[in-house]
């Protein structure tokens, strides 16, 4: 940004500070002057509804809410009814209206216009009165929302199926279902200048790094944004290194995935509309693991993590390994197979390189269409994948036979990545893998994994190196890593930084016949 | 910026100049299976080539035949020149794709070329980067290149079929690097199968006959002196330790008929000793098999029958070794069961004294053997078939 822009922006959210907020004005005594006052600012906001009336009969006030953010019935019931019919007391003090009178449970008292306009928008009705500089919030607010369901990208055979949803208070009801300790501690905070969207930094206080947290809540600080829609801007905003195509932290979408993150001294941050919460600090392995790797018997997880670092390996290497077998390295395919190979090739009039190419960026293309499409639309996307990327173009002529299993088999291991988001990244950087290994051969695919190496080892999230524990060696930490031990084994929490509560649960908790109920 | 585009252009340039000069598609490549050296008018040669052809394969929809039965999935190409290097230029010229002799695994020596020496050729086929160090020679009886012309019946070619022969472990199986090291091991001694090329023959059900195990060539240094038959090659397999995949049928008097069994692992050590100036080696053997055929009245549940068989086998194993040796060291000369080898480990400072002799030394050395064959299986029948016995529940 040139010092020109830097300007504009400056004066522009001065301009925009004075323009939404009287900023800090404390409320007037009358009653006309606030309602001219807050009917000036909700100009043209015709969901925004003024409702005035008279406590008792005769002490005149308005009460301001969104139409649709507010749950009009209960406003009805329980505050403009009763207010209708009891007498305004003498003394004036809106305190005995709260005790006395209106029967709902969250109330707060406001001072400013700020604090006016905040309540109204976030759905709860606000009571201005007469000769009073004090207006009252009420906490009625209510709004469409999707219920919980389970969760799209995640799913599991065996473990809770409960997702997160668009709305913030629910995504942290359902966090605090599970841990339910007064140490879970949830640090609310807005970013957004027009969006004011609630950002939560919740983590378990006495097992988390304090630096950690000072750490993530000074780079949510520093964030200066006019809105954020989704949590992937937040991310973008406070990683450690935002040229990398690795995702340094994690998003989910299941309430029990973050809270065993948090278990482990992990930070999660919350944004109000959208289901995905992100996890940090995050390393690569962090991303090859699914939830129910910890609730399946611990012999299948890690037979299964195991499937899941070689087909990791297979959508990195595979097509450029066959292309760089293919081009530069014929010797090394048994005969039988290289006569195959050869036959199939026959017809195809493109060299392997262009011809894997061509292969990866249809299936990406099919994929991506497959995304965004409506869900009617997707069995057509199907069924035409299944031509271009099968039988027919091999019956063309234009792929040989070998190359279309490839690519099968490639776009079948990175599905199996469970973090859709690192899968993207594996993808990515097979497309150069593939270039290197059509110009260099094994030669150029073992740069390009050194390469690939080098920059992992490199790069940091939140200051955990991201090939912990291989990275820097933690051999305590592989239990949980290359295998995935029982819980009775796994009593020290994984190290990521600074101090921490290294002991998680009772030593010696293998279960056995010798241990059984009956004492006999 | 500026300078990180620059690096950035001078890496994809380097990539792109660096790479790519030697890609060759598969689709160029005129994929070797066998070679096979002759010899031709004075000291010329004939190099045939069997070549696949990748089109004949062509399984539905590749463009290809589909009934591809009827067509040849090889053809054969021949040139000559002064040595391999030579003629394969030549036949290079006939040819519009590469020659890759990455997957030949099989290569030929006509006897008239074995006979004048090989080493040549052998130091073609381990200086060029292409063939492999693990095929497998074999030396024919007659023109090598005729071989190649014979279609196999099971196999996708005689290249195939030839090395699945060396992989069955009936006779000697040599590779490249093995036949390099027994031509600089201690007694520069050289043995290769020898197979003969059946009379051509137009019914297919006959051509599955067209190659035989004749035996194995014996060379000193890299020229072919003699050739050993079927039987004295198990004799040497034998004593090279090496596994034998063929049953031994003997017969027994005792129970009138022949019983077979299968060695199914064995181990060969050679013990030298020189005693007063007296070189001797003993053949030390210790082997397991099975009854895999029993045509005698015997039953060999029966420990003593056992024991006959035991003695006849090893009898028999004796008589193949004694027959062996007597080729290569009364009749040939040609130390390839390597006892030299043997004396060199043991007595290292009186093989260097009698190295230059070593010719002189061999056909003299007394043989002993001690051989014992264990049968620890009689199959999965107690009784011969033909004689009911004494296991016959019925009685």
């Amino acid at each position: 940004m040139n010092r020109n822009a830097r300007k504009w922006w400056r004066a522009h959210k001065q301009r925009v500070q004075q323009q939404a907020v009287p900023s800090h004005t404390p409320l007037h005594k009358e009653l006309a002057e606030n309602e001219q006052q807050l009917r000036a600012l909700y100009d043209n906001c015709s969901d925004v509804v003024f409702r005035s009336f008279r406590i008792g009969g005769s002490t005149r006030a308005l009460v301001v809410y969104i139409d649709g953010l507010t749950n009009t019935e209960e406003l009805e019931r329980n505050v403009l009814s009763v207010l209708m019919k009891t007498k305004m007391p003498k003394d004036s003090a809106i305190g005995k209206l709260l005790d006395n009178v209106v029967s709902v449970s969250q109330t707060n008292e406001l001072a400013t216009f700020e604090d006016c306009l905040e309540s109204v928008a976030n759905g709860f009705p606000t009571l201005l009165i007469d000769q009073q500089e004090c207006a009252l919030s009420f906490g009625l607010a209510k709004w469409e929302k999707r219920p919980v369901e389970e969760p799209m990208a995640e799913g599991v055979v065996r473990g809770p199926r409960e997702g997160f949803t668009e709305s913030i208070q629910v995504n942290m009801a359902l966090i605090r279902r599970i841990i339910k300790t007064p140490a879970l501690k949830m640090e609310q905070m807005q970013i957004g200048g027009y969006t004011k969207t609630k950002v939560v930094l919740a983590y378990i206080d006495g097992i988390v790094d304090m630096d950690l947290v000072t750490e993530a809540r000074a780079r949510l600080n520093r964030i200066d944004i006019d809105g954020v829609l989704e949590s992937g801007y937040i991310e973008e905003l406070i990683e450690d290194h935002p040229a990398s195509p690795f995702p340094q932290i994690l998003s989910t979408e299941r309430p029990d995935v973050t809270c065993g993150n948090l278990l482990e001294g992990r930070i999660a941050i919350i944004v109000d509309g959208t289901p995905f919460v992100m996890i940090a600090p995050a390393t690569l392995f962090s991303l090859l693991q699914s939830s129910e790797d910890y609730y399946q018997r611990s012999i299948v997880s890690s037979a299964i993590r195991w499937l899941r670092f070689l087909f990791t390996g297979i959508s990195f290497l595979l097509p450029s390994l066959y292309v760089a077998l293919i081009t530069f390295h014929q010797e090394m395919v048994p005969t039988s197979l290289l006569i195959s190979m050869a036959a199939s090739r026959e017809a195809v009039p493109f060299p392997a390189l262009v011809e894997a190419l061509l292969m990866e960026v249809t299936f990406e293309a099919l994929r991506e269409a497959g995304v965004r499409l409506p869900k009617q639309i997707g069995a057509a996307i199907s069924i035409v994948g299944a031509l271009v990327i099968g039988q027919a173009s091999v019956q063309a002529g234009l792929v040989s036979a070998p190359m279309v299993i490839v690519v099968a088999i490639t776009g079948i291991a990175s599905f199996m990545i469970p973090h859709y988001i690192a899968g993207l990244a594996i993808r990515l950087l097979r497309i150069p893998m593939m270039f290197l290994a059509g110009s260099l051969g094994l030669l150029g695919i073992m740069l390009g994994i050194i390469v690939t190496v080098i920059h992992l080892s490199t790069i940091r999230s939140l200051g955990v190196p991201y090939l912990t524990p291989i990275g820097p060696m933690k051999f305590a930490e592989w239990k949980d890593t290359l295998v995935r031990a029982p819980w009775w084994m796994m009593n020290a929490r994984p190290h990521l930084t600074g101090d921490y509560q290294k002991i998680r649960q009772g030593a010696n908790q293998k279960p056995g016949p010798e241990k059984g109920g009956d004492p006999a | 910026m500026r300078t990180w585009g620059s690096v950035l252009i001078l890496v994809v340039c380097a990539l792109l100049l660096g790479g790519c000069w030697d890609r060759t598609e598969i689709n160029d490549l005129a994929i070797i299976t066998a070679a096979a050296v002759d010899k031709a008018e004075e000291s010329e040669i004939v190099l045939s080539i069997q070549v696949f052809i990748p089109r004949a394969v062509g399984g539905p929809g590749l463009g290809g035949p589909t009934g591809s039965s009827e067509r040849a999935l090889t053809t054969i190409l021949s040139a000559k020149g002064e040595n391999i290097a030579d003629a394969m230029s030549k036949v290079q010229s006939k040819l519009p794709r590469k020659i890759f002799w990455g997957h030949c695994k099989v290569y030929l020596f006509g006897e008239a070329v074995a006979k004048d020496g090989i080493a040549g050729h052998i130091d073609f086929l381990v200086r060029h980067p292409e063939p492999r160090n693990r095929a497998y020679l074999y030396v024919s009886k007659g023109k090598a290149g005729e071989h190649l012309g014979n279609n196999s019946l099971l196999e996708r070619s005689t290249a195939e079929a030839l090395r699945e022969l060396a992989s069955l472990h009936l006779g000697m199986a040599v590779t490249l690097i093995d036949f390099r090291n027994m031509l600089n091991g201690e007694s520069r001694a050289v043995v290769l199968p020898y197979i003969e090329a059946g009379s051509k023959l137009e019914k297919p059900a006959q051509i599955q006959e067209n190659t035989l195990l004749l035996g194995s060539a014996i060379f000193r240094k890299d020229k072919m002196i003699g050739v050993l038959s079927t039987k004295a090659t198990r004799g040497l397999l034998w004593l090279r330790d090496e596994i034998i995949r063929a049953s031994i049928s003997v017969q027994i008097p005792a129970g009138q008929g022949r019983v077979s069994v299968m060695p199914i692992r064995g181990k060969t050590k050679l013990i030298p000793a020189i005693e007063d100036g007296k070189w001797s080696i003993l053949v030390k053997i210790e082997a397991e098999g099975d009854i895999v055929e029993n045509g005698t009245k015997l039953d060999m549940m029966e420990m003593s029958s056992n024991a006959l068989v035991q003695k006849a086998v090893e009898d028999d194993v004796r008589s193949r070794i004694e027959l062996a040796l007597y080729h290569l060291q009364k009749e040939l000369n040609a130390d390839v069961t390597n006892f030299a080898a043997a004396f060199h480990r043991k007595y290292p400072q009186k093989w260097h004294e009698a190295k230059q002799n070593w010719d002189k030394i061999y056909p003299q050395i007394e043989v002993s053997t001690q051989i014992h064959i264990t049968v620890r299986r009689p199959g999965l029948v107690t009784d011969s078939v033909g004689h009911p016995g004494s296991h016959d529940k019925r009685k």
